[in-house]
């Protein structure tokens, strides 16, 4: 009897009054979630973010908590890939990335490659794949810049590529070719390291 | 907002400025805004220093128009703001990479070997124009590329026509060279 | 294919001439530094933003560092959107509790805008215009999942040093 009371009482946390604005039936799901979560260790906040962005788009109970459940999951995803040491804003651009198709094996390759947060990174891998880059073109891409760029150079980087798209550069083409001529070989090698394809030589 | 579309001259849009209609410099911005920045983009080969330097200048002009004396030729009086803005960048600027400049036409194209290849051509450009003294590629680029008369650009620039003429001839002497090489890499 | 030495400096030309482009949101930069009053080492607000003409296509996002020196690390973003038909535009996000009450935008001949201090971080985001209308960001990336249907954008702020 004591166990169980002892148990419930661990069981008591304070909730976030931002949940306030949902519903009870989303609001106790969500917080299920958020508390499952926060015993991993995964950063709630952007769960919370998540489902107000939810309720202020008027969207249902069920797509709210799919939703706050599908990141919580991804979050757990990426922070095996990036390690204990990844701060939110790393595990929220990280989720981003996975959702573009990066997979967790480039996560990990760019922990190694780059030193520093790698928030800025991972943001243009997304949003990069977001403007029509395939996706092991950005990750490559971004691959080949991480030992070396600094976080504005990625931005000038993802800027550039998307200049380029928006005046009708294939989007592969663009992206590798900058990242050719950015100084760092082996930009077009795909992220699970095979040799590029030669482009035609000049008559 | 008091300014339509029909083309309404420089003279007028600096008259409405002048009498307090902010609104009206931006049409003179929307109507320069290309070609100044190409020339920026150019000149510079930094793109976001050329923005930079454009927007600068549009600031300038704007906080100076008491100065533009002959308000129908507007356009050239602001030519010649960000031809010194240019200037003082260029020395900045020297010591970063050049970055590609892409335009519509190169870029659309079915095939990615193409795309390549007209990318390759795009670079092989900048990179000659980037090779050349500044004052050469300055003057190339408001000749040939601006189309701006000689007398004008002397204007803008403070330099004599003859002066002109012949960094003109030696740039495109010197282009011929570096896109020849190009080719033989 | 040999060509004529001066033809490759004439295809040269014909390339150079070619349009540039450039960053959309570079007239709005403009108008708001003409429109902005000019007070040095002052917190810079920018409540009105001067009309710009067609060319002010979409949104910019500009960081202004709020205070200098100060212990709290975020930067001040200025989030503009063209909206000339909307009686209210909304800023909202990850930064704000997407609570549209937070940042109701303000407007002068068309153009709206906000200013909100954003610290290091990913951030997606949207404009709620007249209360009911979803738009993204047009000169921003967009966000990779819209899970409840409405476009969103994303802004990515570094952290210093990096």
């Amino acid at each position: 009897m004591i166990l169980v009371a002892l148990l419930l009482a661990t069981q008591v946390v304070v909730q976030d009054p931002r949940l306030e604005r949902l519903d009870p039936e989303t609001r106790s799901s969500v917080v299920a979630i958020v508390d499952s979560a926060r015993g991993m260790r995964l950063p709630s906040e952007p769960l919370v973010q998540r489902a107000l962005e939810g309720a202020t788009k008027g969207a249902g109970a069920p797509r709210i908590v799919a939703a706050v459940r599908r990141l919580a999951t991804d979050l757990g995803t990426v922070r095996t890939a990036l390690g204990e040491g990844a701060s939110t804003p790393e595990l929220e651009a990280a989720v981003a990335a996975l959702r573009a198709g990066a997979s967790t094996h480039v996560l990990t390759n760019l922990r190694t490659a780059r030193r520093g947060p790698l928030t800025m990174a991972l943001s243009v891998l997304a949003d990069l794949v977001a403007s029509g880059v395939p996706a092991d073109s950005a990750a490559a891409a971004v691959l080949a810049l991480a030992p070396n760029a600094r976080d504005a150079d990625l931005v000038d980087f993802r800027r550039a590529v998307e200049r380029d798209i928006s005046l009708g550069a294939p989007p592969g083409a663009s992206a590798a070719v900058r990242a050719l001529n950015t100084g760092v070989r082996d930009a077009t090698a795909t992220a699970d390291g095979q040799p590029p394809p030669r482009p035609p030589r000049r008559p | 907002m008091g300014i339509d579309r029909v083309e309404t001259g420089d003279a007028e849009l600096v008259r409405r400025v002048r009498a307090g209609d902010i609104g009206a410099y931006g049409a003179l911005v929307a109507r320069y805004r290309d070609r100044l920045g190409r020339y920026a983009v150019h000149m510079i080969g930094d793109r976001e220093d050329a923005e930079e330097a454009l927007q600068d200048s549009f600031v300038r002009a704007y906080r100076s128009l008491e100065r533009c004396y002959d308000p129908a030729r507007f356009g050239a009086w602001l030519y010649g703001i960000l031809v010194n803005r240019c200037r003082t960048t260029g020395a900045r600027a020297a010591r970063r990479r050049r970055l590609f400049v892409y335009d519509a036409e190169a870029l659309t194209g079915a095939s990615h070997p193409d795309a390549m290849e007209r990318l390759e051509w795009t670079d092989a450009v900048e990179r000659a124009l980037a090779r050349l003294a500044p004052e050469y590629r300055e003057a190339f680029l408001l000749k040939h590329v601006e189309e701006l008369e000689y007398e004008e650009i002397a204007e803008l620039t403070g330099d004599g026509i003859s002066a002109l003429k012949m960094r003109v001839k030696r740039a495109r002497a010197q282009l011929q060279k570096f896109l020849r090489e190009a080719e033989h890499v | 294919m040999f060509e004529h030495d001066d033809d490759i400096v004439e295809r040269m030309i014909r390339q150079l001439r070619r349009p540039v482009s450039l960053d959309p949101g570079l007239a709005a930069r403009v108008m708001g530094e003409i429109a902005a009053p000019a007070h040095p080492g002052k917190k810079r607000t920018w409540p009105w933003l001067a009309a710009a003409a067609a060319a002010v296509l979409g949104a910019v996002v500009i960081a202004h560092p709020w205070t200098r020196g100060s212990t709290t690390s975020t930067d001040a973003f200025q989030f503009v959107l063209m909206a000339p038909q909307a009686a209210s535009v909304s800023l909202v996000g990850d930064f704000n509790d997407w609570d549209p009450a937070r940042a109701p935008m303000q407007t002068a001949h068309g153009v709206w805008a906000t200013v909100v201090p954003l610290a290091p971080g990913r951030y997606r985001y949207a404009f709620l215009v007249n209360g009911v209308e979803w738009r993204a960001d047009p000169a921003a990336p967009n966000a990779i999942d819209d899970e409840f249907g409405t476009p969103s954008s994303v802004v990515t702020v570094a952290g210093r040093g990096s």
